[in-house]
């Protein structure tokens, strides 16, 4: 058999509050002002980055708020862990859940995923010619399948962060990344060479519990959707 | 490393996605794929017993075309003709009911329970073996036949203690057939279906065109039966959209008729997984549970024969059912009466022979795990505390 773990199953019917995924960083400065028109008011501490905590209490004793890696946002949704969250477009496109639902654009952290290489290197050939090209970012799957519709093979190689040394370093000719100003690339030597897809926070939900409990998650879209008009 | 440190040398490791049943699930398992069957033999779906392996030319014909990508092949060695393992049971039950059955009397009502393998788990859903225990109506085109399918569907959960239940009912075609009668091909049309499919309705206003607004009007109605099925009264629908979501009314109404407290949950742009589907489909949730029970729909059965099914699937089901208590096991000592051994049995005991004497029994039958242990022609229930 599986090993057993904590299953809402157990639990004739879910009584529990619902659980809002957060994002750790820059997005969840920029949320602040959208969760307090929508209604959702978390422990003081929840913005307090240093905070040991992980889990708050709202005001709303049916919804609780957990602050994780951005990327595990989607993670804990798509699993049904929360049943909501905010979440980038970039992790949404990098994860591809089938199990979460996008149905609002909340129009915060705007940013883009880019494609970047060195200046020098820039313009130096023509791309069409490529089979492969080694590809430094910590979105694999969106920079195989970018590179794989113009018929060339991403080698991809995997960092967490400070991709921007990666060209520079000989580990890759190009770097995949998030971009908001483009100050990090220009201060690292690198150029925007082209713009995969324009990103922006969205409002995200777990598919099971959008059939399951639709009045308390359709009453949360809808509080959302209001606080953006 | 040596080929010593390879975890693969563990003898318990199993492959991806497989795994071994032990007591006293193997037996709570087997329990209640026949409770679910007897639910749908009582409803007269007779039972059917296709072959793990097919050519895979039939295997993947028709609606099993949808499973094609998950299905694993191998070569006859006999024929020389490869083969496919099924991934789904549906598929071999339209064959069956297209061939071997084409002069039986419709409508067709049949059942099925078995193993499936698929090629991929998701992390999500990592099983890679897939129970599934299922009925086919198979000839009438009606909301009768639609609604049948969902109330033997209930009766059958509630067989193994299901009794709270929402069904999820969706048109696969509505969305297609709003998206055919605006003339949407092309790119615009991957780009919208894949907005429709996430409910992201930035892309589906920003692909929508003309369809914009009736699109996510429809969208934002998924939920409580009643309130999608007002919404999909209001929306400006083409003539091909408008039959479809009269048939929903309908298909409802027959539900309701006989099973007024089901919770029926709507969702009117949903075609996700539904690729065979041709007509209203079904997805069985417990509430509090993340994962689906069963799901099923209409189809084409053969080349033009309508049909509907609904597949439920037991690992699931079990997950979610509250649990059974296992059979109670009675140590009978060496020299007891077998013919009071008999008689337990008879009563539900599952008797557990001493093949030796022992100086303290009911230690012995503590160590086996036994409930009860016979003395003097008694049950007498183990503390199983110490």
């Amino acid at each position: 058999m599986t090993a057993p773990y904590k299953a809402a199953a157990l639990e004739p019917e879910t009584t529990g509050p619902l659980i809002m995924a957060l994002p750790k960083g820059r997005i969840l400065g920029e949320c602040g002002e959208l969760l307090d028109r929508a209604g959702v008011h978390p422990a003081a501490d929840y913005a307090d980055e240093s905070s040991r905590r992980l889990r708050f209490p709202t005001d709303d004793p049916d919804l609780d708020v957990v602050r994780v890696r951005p990327f595990d946002v989607a993670t804990f949704v798509a699993f049904g862990a929360a049943e909501i969250g905010i979440c980038g477009a970039d992790v949404l496109m990098e994860f591809d859940y089938p199990e979460i639902y996008a149905p609002l654009d909340l129009g915060i952290g705007v940013c883009r995923i880019s494609v970047a290489e060195p200046q020098e290197t820039a313009g130096s050939d023509d791309p069409t010619r490529w089979s492969r090209v080694r590809v430094a970012t910590k979105y694999p799957t969106i920079a195989r399948r970018h590179f794989a519709a113009r018929g060339v093979h991403a080698d991809v190689v995997s960092l967490n962060g400070a991709m921007e040394l990666a060209p520079g370093l000989g580990l890759s000719r190009l770097i995949v990344d998030l971009v908001q100003s483009g100050a990090t690339l220009k201060a690292n030597g690198l150029v925007e060479t082209e713009v995969i897809a324009n990103i922006t926070s969205r409002f995200i939900v777990n598919r099971t519990a959008l059939k399951t409990r639709p009045e308390a998650i359709g009453g949360w879209i809808n509080r959302f959707r209001t606080a953006l008009s | 490393m040596t080929d010593d440190d390879l975890p693969g040398n563990n003898p318990a490791l199993l492959p991806a996605g497989l795994r071994d049943l032990l007591p006293p699930e193997a037996e709570t398992e087997a329990g209640a794929v026949e409770s679910l069957m007897d639910v749908f033999a009582a409803h007269g779906y007779q039972r059917v017993k296709p072959p793990l392996l097919e050519f895979e030319d039939n295997l993947l014909a028709g609606s099993g075309a949808a499973v094609a990508e998950q299905t694993f092949r191998l070569m006859d060695p006999d024929s020389q003709r490869m083969m496919g393992l099924r991934a789904d049971t549906t598929p071999q039950v339209a064959r069956i009911a297209t061939t071997r059955l084409a002069n039986a009397p419709r409508p067709l009502r049949l059942s099925y329970a078995g193993q499936c393998l698929r090629v991929r788990g998701s992390q999500l859903d990592p099983d890679r073996q897939v129970a599934q225990a299922g009925i086919e109506l198979i000839g009438p085109d009606a909301p009768a036949a639609d609604a049948e399918i969902v109330l033997v569907g209930a009766e059958a959960l509630a067989s193994v203690g299901l009794d709270r239940l929402s069904f999820d009912l969706t048109i696969p075609t509505l969305a297609q057939a709003l998206l055919d009668d605006a003339g949407i091909v092309g790119a615009q049309r991957q780009a919208l279906s894949r907005g429709l499919d996430r409910k992201d309705v930035a892309a589906v206003v920003r692909h929508g065109g003309k369809l914009a607004d009736v699109l996510t009007d429809l969208l934002r109605a998924a939920g409580p039966a009643d309130r999608a099925l007002a919404a999909l009264r209001e929306a400006a629908l083409p003539e091909a959209a408008r039959a479809l979501a009269g048939r929903l009314a309908e298909t409802v109404a027959a539900i309701r008729a006989r099973a007024p407290a089901l919770r029926l949950t709507i969702d009117p742009v949903e075609f996700r997984g539904f690729r065979y589907h041709t007509g209203i489909c079904v997805t069985v949730y417990a509430p509090g549970r993340r994962e689906e029970l069963g799901r099923g729909g209409r189809y084409v059965c053969g080349e033009t024969e309508p049909a509907t099914g609904l597949t439920l699937f037991p690992d699931a089901v079990l997950r979610a059912a509250p649990p059974r208590a296992p059979r109670a096991r009675l140590f009978v000592p060496l020299g007891a009466d077998p013919a009071r051994a008999a008689a337990l049995r008879g009563e539900g005991f599952a008797t557990v022979a001493a093949l030796d004497a022992f100086e303290d029994t009911s230690a012995e039958a503590r160590r086996l795990r036994c409930t009860h242990v016979l003395l003097d022609g008694e049950a007498v229930a183990l503390n199983t505390d110490g």
